[in-house]
């Protein structure tokens, strides 16, 4: 009623500037403040719409072929989904899959972006200034970014219903659980972010010790059930669990007690309002009066490592004071001697490689020992973990794989354990590789411009290259040491394999980390590394990881054949089950090639980008 | 072979596209010697400076630093210099101190002579205290200091700083100005960019004014006022709107009261090139007026006098002032534009 009047008296006189009356710029403001910054968002987001509209749709269209068909081949023998209301396999994991997608997307949009506001390029500061309380930044984000997730699970629904994995017309709602389901997961994950002060890792430690295990862990592609009962909790606290199994309810009408529908409905809604309101408390807190800056991780342990160096740095002051009383001056200044003589490789390429990859190398190590730890640790854990889950959960499901079918030699059967192990070890590989030379390198390269900083010394650019990739090595050597390990220890290979594979892993590393850090160089913004994760999806659903090639017809199998990941499975499979062939070659000869080709593109490219 | 000059520029051409962002310059700055590229954003200052550093390719011209040609020994080149970047770099995955000892071993000095060498450089940068702390944990001026020790750490024997106290507040600025001044004394040679009049007249004893790519001038900060300026200043405030039609009412007060030998136009800028007349008769020495949006700046001898004149005649302006000429006065004369917007 006074807003009509309000916005109408301008009309009436000269067409003043609506910025001219504060009171209902302020009280528009108060009512739709949240909005505003959720059309902020939505607007940022556009700049990377293609991907988020392109995975939508391929997402489904990948996983109905790789795990419905593909895996389905290998379940529909020893598994029977009558019982739970489903036609097929295929229908049976198409609601949970789309509850984890969207779980997978709450992992990137609750965390990145809310560090990015806070801290890398400080957005929220920005909104702060503006009339927008700090709980409307906070819940136009989470409005924006469910925005998404409904965009995202409805073109999904789309692309399922086509493919007939949907059944029932009450399918629909499945949008809404699986929305649910990633407000459920996102928002304490949320919540916890915005009390950083800084980024050491956490985002990694997140995707890999909650979202991975929740995700492996809540009966998307087995029913809970199939897993041993301490497994099993796990499940139940899982978002995605609820969110999967009222996903199966509302798409085929899955058989469930009406008291544990409302358990996952009341599970998943009570999680979010309380998360969404610590979320809001949290931000008012650091955006309002208080100013309060937030925990810098590990702040703790940083004090007490330099109380230690501190220690021993005034001690070194003692020894040098106390040798030193005859030349007092000396003593505060330790006189340095002359520069001792810089080296330098002449001759061929002298202007690109100074012979010094170990300083590179040295300062990785060195920023590895600064992070924490339980960081760079927790990369062996993920291997572990898928090799649980689909060990563990598919097996009861798969009597076995025909040795003959999978194309080894021998006859008989293997467990679907062993069979996957050798692949999971491969994707291992491939995934550290190309995390540490594109995330990593391209974080280097753009946002803190160390590799600028190193340009700026004697090094050249091939030293860099080099020297980052041989950390992509050493990182991705010791990942896979800890599976190879476990591996060991579960029987499923013998220790003169376990070492190939070790060497193999490495091997596999080196190729992918070369390749990956040449495309990395032709990368300018964040959202085109989305491109990358997009071609990694696919190949790891279809290059003969969960389930043999030959469930494929032959063209779709030539095409999986070309992929470089395919070559790194066969090679790992070859020799777990040592069963070597004229193929065997074949799979080192592509990585060869690989090596060579992305090793010269990248050095290229490193003169290309700095010495321009 | 002792090589005379330090870093020899003939023809020096950076284009990027249709842009040419460098516009064949020559130079030459001799070793020792502390060398001012000064500018405003844009001019190509920072492009010169990472053709030196051996970072950037050039489009024509040729180049040597330290004797060597850049493009073709770029780590033995970058081996001889220091760098010190316009925006700090500094490794923030690693301590103080290991910042400064990481750098050194990217020139693959030994570890141990590191240790006594990093030390040394955290004393004179005055961070000894830090030497654990995490970077993020020091202020904008440790920061920047940290920067310059650490480009310190393979003894440079020409040290580049691109904009070294741009954003620093007054206090931190003199302890750097400070500290850069011992290293000119020790003999290093100092090339620096700048767009602050005042760094350049305190740090460099010779400076090119650099725009649009190309040289305007050279010369010592005190001979390029005295050739492109008059000694002195009157800034006057008649407010916005009224400054353009006071220019010419003052040129036209002064000029006639001053050097009415050569009848002087009346127009905003009055004595052609080629050295700005200083017309002794009635002491004030007029030159010219420049029109700026906000203020008009009179140009004399003597700007009191000046200041009388205007008061006699019966002009009130809002505001004045009486100041020395800088090289910012030297650089308007030069492009018609101010220096810093």
């Amino acid at each position: 009623m006074s807003t009509d009047r309000l916005t109408a008296e301008p009309e009436l006189q000269q067409p003043v500037s609506p910025a001219a009356d504060k009171q209902t710029m302020a009280g528009r403001a108060r009512r739709f403040g949240a909005l505003h910054q959720a059309e902020r968002t939505l607007r940022s987001m556009r700049a990377y719409g293609t991907v988020i509209l392109f995975s939508s749709v391929s997402q489904p269209i990948m996983y109905i072929l790789a795990m419905g068909l593909g895996l389905g081949v290998l379940v529909g023998e020893g598994g029977d989904f009558a019982e739970y209301g489903a036609s097929s396999y295929l229908m049976y994991i198409a609601p949970a899959i789309l509850a984890s997608t969207v779980a997978m997307a709450a992992g990137i949009e609750f965390t990145f972006p809310v560090m990015e506001g806070f801290k890398w390029r400080r957005l929220y500061y920005g909104a702060q200034a503006s009339p927008l309380s700090p709980g409307q930044i906070a819940s136009g984000h989470i409005l924006a970014v469910s925005v998404r997730f409904g965009i995202h699970a409805a073109i999904f629904t789309v692309v399922l219903y086509l493919f007939g994995a949907i059944s029932s017309p009450l399918g629909v709602l499945m949008i809404a659980s699986a929305m649910l389901g990633g407000l459920a997961i996102g928002l304490p994950i949320m919540a916890y972010v915005s009390t950083l002060r800084d980024e050491k890792g956490q985002m990694s430690l997140i995707q890999r010790f909650v979202i991975m295990p929740l995700f492996l862990f809540s009966g998307t592609f087995y029913p809970l059930t199939n897993l041993p009962g301490f497994l099993q909790v796990l499940g139940w606290f899982s978002p995605i669990w609820h969110a999967n199994e009222l996903g199966r309810v509302l798409a085929f009408g899955q058989p469930s007690p009406a008291w544990l529908i409302l358990l996952h409905v009341l599970y998943l809604l009570g999680i979010t309002v309380a998360a969404w309101l610590a979320t809001v408390r949290i931000f008012t807190r650091r955006l309002g009066l208080e100013e309060w800056r937030g925990r810098t991780p590990g702040a703790k342990a940083d004090a007490k490592r330099q109380d230690r160096l501190a220690v021993k740095d005034a001690a070194d002051v003692d020894r040098s004071a106390g040798a030193g009383t005859a030349t007092t001056p000396d003593s505060t200044t330790p006189a340095s001697t002359a520069l001792p003589r810089i080296a330098f490789r002449r001759g061929f390429g002298a202007n690109y490689y100074s012979g010094n990859i170990r300083a590179v190398f040295g300062r990785g190590l060195t920023a590895i020992r600064n992070n924490r730890g339980v960081i760079f640790l927790s990369g062996l854990l993920e291997p572990v973990l898928f090799l649980t889950s689909f060990g563990l959960g598919i097996s009861p499901m798969i009597a076995g794989v025909d040795a003959e079918q999978v194309g080894l030699g021998g006859g008989g059967t293997i467990s679907y354990a062993a069979f996957i192990a050798p692949a999971l070890l491969a994707v291992s590989a491939m995934n550290g590789a190309i995390f540490d030379s594109t995330w990593n390198v391209f974080f280097k390269l753009k946002i803190t411009k160390l590799y600028r900083t190193m340009m700026s010394t004697s090094l050249g650019p091939v030293d860099v290259a080099v020297g980052e990739i041989c950390l992509a090595l050493f990182r991705g050597g010791i990942y896979a040491l800890g599976f190879i390990g476990v591996l060991l220890v579960g029987g499923l290979i013998d220790p003169l394999a376990a070492v190939l594979m070790w060497c193999t892993a490495l091997f596999v590393a080196l190729g992918f980390a070369s390749v990956g850090m040449a495309v990395t160089s032709f990368m300018t913004r964040f959202q085109q590394m989305d491109w990358m994760m997009m071609v990694l999806m696919p190949m790891f659903l279809f290059s003969a990881t969960l389930f043999p090639i030959s469930v494929y017809p032959a063209g779709v199998q030539a095409f999986i054949q070309a992929l470089p990941l395919w070559h790194a499975v066969e090679l790992m499979r070859d020799i777990a089950f040592w069963d070597f062939s004229s193929l065997t070659l074949v799979h080192i000869g592509y990585y060869l090639v690989m090596i060579v080709a992305g090793l010269a593109l990248t050095t290229y490219r490193m003169k290309k980008l700095f010495l321009r | 072979m002792p090589v005379e000059h330090a870093i020899r520029a003939t023809g020096l051409t950076k284009r990027y596209g249709d842009f040419t962002a460098v516009d064949g310059i020559d130079f030459t700055v001799n070793r020792g010697e502390s060398f001012g590229l000064l500018g405003p954003n844009g001019a190509g200052k920072s492009t010169t400076m990472r053709m030196i550093a051996a970072v950037a390719s050039r489009s024509a011209g040729t180049m040597s630093v330290a004797g060597l040609d850049p493009e073709q020994n770029g780590p033995e080149v970058r081996a001889r210099l220091g760098v010190i970047p316009q925006q700090d770099n500094l490794d923030e995955e690693l301590s103080v101190r290991e910042n400064i000892i990481m750098y050194g071993r990217y020139f693959g000095l030994p570890r141990r002579w590191l240790n006594a060498k990093t030390e040394e450089l955290l004393e004179f940068a005055q961070l000894s205290h830090k030497a654990t702390a995490r970077v993020e944990d020091l202020s904008g001026g440790m920061k920047r200091r940290l920067t310059i020790a650490r480009a310190l750490v393979n003894e440079p024997e020409i040290l580049l700083l691109d904009e070294p106290t741009t954003g620093l507040d007054p206090q931190a600025r003199h302890i750097l100005w400070d500290r850069l001044f011992r290293l000119r004394e020790s003999g290093t040679t100092l090339v620096l960019t700048t767009h602050h009049m005042d760094e350049a007249e305190q740090l460099c004893e010779r400076l090119i004014v650099v725009d649009e790519g190309r040289i305007m001038a050279e010369g010592s900060p005190a001979g390029l006022i005295r050739d492109h300026s008059t000694r002195e200043v009157l800034e006057l405030r008649f407010g916005m709107d009224r400054n353009q039609e006071q220019a010419q009412q003052l040129t036209a007060l002064l000029s006639s009261g001053a050097a009415s030998a050569d009848g002087a136009a009346a127009e905003g800028r009055a004595t052609g090139d080629g050295g700005v007349g200083v017309g002794g008769g009635g002491g004030v020495g007029f030159s010219h007026v420049e029109v700026l949006p906000d203020r008009l700046l009179v140009y004399a001898g003597s700007a009191e006098s000046a200041l009388e004149q205007i008061h006699a005649a019966g002009l009130r302006p809002m505001t004045s002032l009486v100041r020395r000429s800088s090289l910012e006065d030297v650089f308007l004369r030069l492009t018609g534009r101010t220096l810093v917007d």
